[in-house]
């Protein structure tokens, strides 16, 4: 058996970068059975009363609703991101496949609350399109989409709009156009070789895209706390408010540990509802 | 040329050693932004010029840095640290802060009373969190007291800081024959309070933003941000309601373990001393914190900005700040838990 001496030099910044998730996780895990001591920084012993706390409808409430608008999310992504991807793949010329690539992937360029302010100048009483629409006068006073779950789940998609074209594009690049080309040739319409050969033929990109977007919805920070403006919360707003703000971290903690298994959870079950979809395509 | 060469490496010794001397430096932690400017041009630099020592900032927000003053403890990263007068408090009671000694700092002797926080933090300067809002907009409510926020038509207007309820809370209280300490008098009021709000706002930033676009006409807002969007053009007025405005103080204090512990007592001397303590006035619209700054006349009328000692008594509600900081994690989950969502 061949040795290779430059394996372990490859694999040691990878293997510091895992020592230290592991400790930040462990420490996490740590504050969230300890005790909370007003005024201090320090927590106090062990205790579960942090993941009793979390019982409360509130906290449950939270949890749904982060859920809810991961899931709205994801999906409002695929419908937005499948159109945009398919014309990627399709694109002959070289100069628009790198135009649709461009104006696809520049959200990932901006930073997270640069792109937020965006959208808060877009959506606000004042912004570009309630000013829009009043000046068509097609309403007569300005729809309100700040501070609500539409403006919250707009912001997002573009967020997580990359992803999903990207995981998209690839799965379809993948299928082999000869699958159309047969369909066309037994007398199916362009709509219906869509429907019943590519559609189901990308599946697996649908699924990556889909799940993938759900997880990176659900640390979402940023676009929630400032769209959001403290009237639609997520797991990750919780933690801040009830953590962060006000020196809790024991219980931020134990908001962190719960929202994960819930990620875990969900994953888990979206793994398992898509099973039977994973190895369409495959030949 | 060999004397040449050795002239050559006697002059490149020389050029790495004199920066080296030159690079003593005291190091302040404070936040980023326009407060670090706010240091930045008025203590550091005659710090700097009185003693030849750099002042190197380290900025982050107020949780991270009392977290990496915490995991840093005993080998501080910075000599000097800014922060609320309350959230001092719970770097004083980790052991994070180093006792004062007064006799090192004769400017403060002339400190207000008010801002003499603890034996291991002092005021810097002083501003009020109180009632803001777009008279363009809101026409028909008149401020003058804090019941005002609870007219009907303040009915999806407000909006008031996420990250620190206290203002409110212990406003809620007074109005309900409590304090701060017996805040749970207050509570019901706070809930009554739930339809004026529109938004929370998550920092300064976001505040000035929701206030300039009208989005949020009326706010409980910092006094200082207030001031700016006025200087920015943006119509506001601030209201000093006749129970008086939430006093908030910014502190100064050494970190235990500081090596420079000379040299920060001198920062913090030039912090206070009263020439910088008007410039500071002047730049960011704030009370100074000394008594024998001179101000400009147009800052010293502003509402929020308090020169007198009848102003400090009469115009600032006053939040013990010890209290404040203890019970800031308990005011904090009962505002999310009722009044947020």
């Amino acid at each position: 058996m061949k040795t290779r001496p430059f394996l372990a030099a490859f694999v040691t910044p990878a293997a510091l970068c895992a020592v230290g998730l592991v400790a930040a996780m462990a420490a996490i895990l740590q504050y969230s059975v300890r005790a909370y001591i007003p005024g201090s920084l320090e927590p106090g012993g062990y205790t579960l009363s942090n993941f009793v706390a979390l019982m409360k409808p509130l906290y449950l409430r939270v949890f749904i609703d982060t859920a809810w608008i991961c899931l709205l999310t994801a999906f409002a992504t695929l419908i937005a991101g499948y159109p945009i991807a398919y014309a990627l793949v399709q694109a002959k010329r070289p100069f628009v496949k790198g135009l649709i690539l461009i104006i696809v992937v520049t959200p990932l360029f901006l930073g997270e609350v640069v792109r937020t302010y965006s959208w808060v100048i877009v959506l606000g009483n004042t912004g570009f399109i309630n000013s829009l629409l009043l000046k068509l006068g097609l309403i007569a006073s300005p729809i309100q989409f700040m501070f609500t779950t539409f403006g919250v789940v707009l912001a997002l998609v573009h967020v997580t709009l990359p992803v999903m074209v990207i995981m998209l594009a690839a799965a379809l690049a993948h299928i082999d156009p000869a699958y159309e080309r047969a369909a066309a040739s037994l007398g199916a319409s362009p709509l219906r070789g869509f429907l019943t050969v590519t559609l189901p033929l990308s599946a697996p990109g649908i699924i990556a895209g889909v799940t993938t977007a759900f997880a990176w919805t659900f640390s979402a920070f940023a676009t929630p706390q400032l769209i959001g403006g403290g009237r639609v919360n997520m797991v990750s707003n919780l933690v801040y408010q009830l953590g962060f703000a006000s020196f809790n971290f024991p219980f931020a903690a134990a908001l962190s540990v719960a929202g994960l298994a819930m990620t875990f959870a969900l994953l888990g079950l979206i793994r398992l509802g898509t099973r039977r979809f994973e190895n369409v395509g495959q030949h | 040329m060999k004397h040449l060469k050795l002239l050559g490496m006697l002059v490149l010794l020389l050029g790495a050693a004199l920066p080296a001397a030159a690079q003593e430096k005291l190091v302040v932690s404070i936040w980023g932004g326009s407060w670090r400017d706010l240091v930045a041009e008025t203590a550091a630099k005659k710090f700097t010029a009185d003693t030849g020592v750099a002042v190197e900032f380290i900025t982050g927000g107020t949780i991270d840095r009392l977290n990496k003053a915490k995991l840093a403890k005993g080998s501080p990263e910075a000599d000097i640290n800014f922060t609320t007068s309350h959230v001092g408090w719970l770097y004083a009671t980790d052991d994070l802060y180093e006792t004062l000694d007064l006799a090192k700092i004769p400017n403060a002797a002339n400190l207000v009373p008010e801002a003499r926080i603890s034996p291991y933090h002092l005021g810097t300067w002083a501003y009020v969190y109180t009632i803001g809002y777009r008279p363009d907009l809101v026409k028909d409510i008149k401020f003058e007291s804090w019941n005002d926020l609870w007219k009907p038509e303040m009915k999806g207007k407000l909006a008031s800081p996420d990250f620190d309820p206290s203002h409110l809370m212990v406003v809620a209280a007074l109005l309900s024959g409590g304090d701060a300490a017996s805040w749970q008098k207050g509570q019901d009021k706070m809930k009554a309070l739930k339809p004026s709000f529109k938004a929370f706002y998550t920092n300064d930033a976001n505040s000035q933003q929701l206030i300039a676009s009208g989005e949020t006409p009326v706010q409980v807002i910092l006094s200082m941000n207030a001031h700016y969007m006025m200087s920015q053009g943006v119509p506001i007025q601030l209201v000093i309601p006749k129970e008086g405005a939430v006093l908030g103080i910014d502190t100064i204090a050494i970190f235990k373990g500081s090596k420079k512990s000379e040299l920060a007592y001198k920062f913090i001397n030039t912090m206070l001393d009263p020439a910088i303590q008007s410039e500071a006035a002047k730049m960011k619209k704030a009370s100074p914190v000394v008594t024998n700054a001179k101000l400009d006349p147009e800052v010293a009328k502003l509402p929020g900005v308090f020169t007198t000692p009848e102003q400090w008594k009469s115009q600032a509600i006053i939040v013990d700040h010890k209290l404040r900081g203890e019970k800031t994690g308990e005011w904090r989950k009962w505002f999310a838990e009722n009044i947020m969502n």
